[in-house]
């Protein structure tokens, strides 16, 4: 750099800087959404495996197989909305209401078949899916989107 | 131009490294829930769990605190896994601050007592 472009140098550097803050921020919500992402599908697995950690206690003595209760769906539509409720300020929703709507099917006895998956279960399943909305305030800053919806899908089996 | 260029890059670096022990410390807590819920509350092997896993994601398990709650769960209840830590964010001319890291997961308790 020679003395005499300096002044450009400066001009450029105040011109290029909001450009330089958004592309930042940018790239922090991203790691942002990229954390919330991951704990939503740890939600997600922890709700499925609780579910299935319980077994219908009368089939199990009856026969010895492993069949799901009743109240698998439940369980798992309770431990998800549990587990989002730890990052609920994130949530464009309240973590009831995304449990509420989540998709989640429970296949007591196998083999079953899962037509929103189009799988054969070859043991008892609970499947969980939903869409998450996170907020994404940065996004809104720089005139994206300000909630972006996060899609999860778990399936667990008991063994 | 370097106290513009020097605070923005290490935003970058500072948040990307305070993202990856976020999600280091979430997959902890998963796991340590799970098997809080299959050993039916806190004990010494669950401690000795999270610390162990701590240290392989290059967190030191020394400063990061721990809670289990309840103590003792009953079969089918919840069992809360807190771990936490306080973690330092340094931008050079910008400023400096603490941040801390929490995650908590929730497991069943398996142990039919």
């Amino acid at each position: 750099m020679t003395r005499d472009d300096g002044g450009s140098a400066a001009t450029l550097a105040i011109v290029m800087l909001p450009l330089l803050i958004a592309v930042v921020a940018g790239v922090v919500q991203l790691g942002a959404i990229r954390v919330l992402a991951a704990r939503v599908a740890s939600a997600a697995d922890l709700a499925t495996l609780a579910a299935v950690d319980d077994q219908d206690d009368a089939e199990l003595l009856r026969s010895g197989t492993l069949r799901l209760p009743a109240d698998a769906a439940a369980t798992a539509r309770r431990f998800f909305a549990l587990n989002l409720e730890q990052i609920a300020a994130h949530l464009d929703l309240a973590p009831s209401l995304i449990a509420e709507r989540a998709d989640v099917a429970s296949f007591p006895t196998a083999p079953a078949f899962d037509p929103a998956t189009a799988t054969v279960y070859d043991r008892p399943t609970v499947r969980l899916a939903a869409a998450v909305p996170v907020r994404t305030p940065a996004f809104g800053v720089l005139l994206l989107p300000a909630v972006t919806t996060v899609s999860v899908r778990s399936v667990s089996s008991p063994r | 131009m370097v106290v513009i260029l020097v605070p923005l890059l290490f935003g970058v670096i500072e948040f990307g490294w305070l993202f990856q022990r976020w999600l280091a410390a979430e997959t902890v807590a998963a796991h340590a829930a799970r098997l809080a819920g299959e050993l039916g509350g806190d004990d010494a092997s669950l401690r000795r769990y999270v610390a162990a896993q701590l240290a392989d994601v290059g967190i030191d398990p020394g400063r990061v605190r721990v809670e289990v709650e309840p103590a003792r769960v009953a079969w089918r209840e919840p069992i809360r896994v807190s771990v936490r830590s306080d973690e330092r964010i340094d931008l050079p001319f910008a400023f400096g601050a603490t941040v801390q890291l929490s995650v908590t997961a929730i497991a069943r308790g398996e142990v039919s007592r």
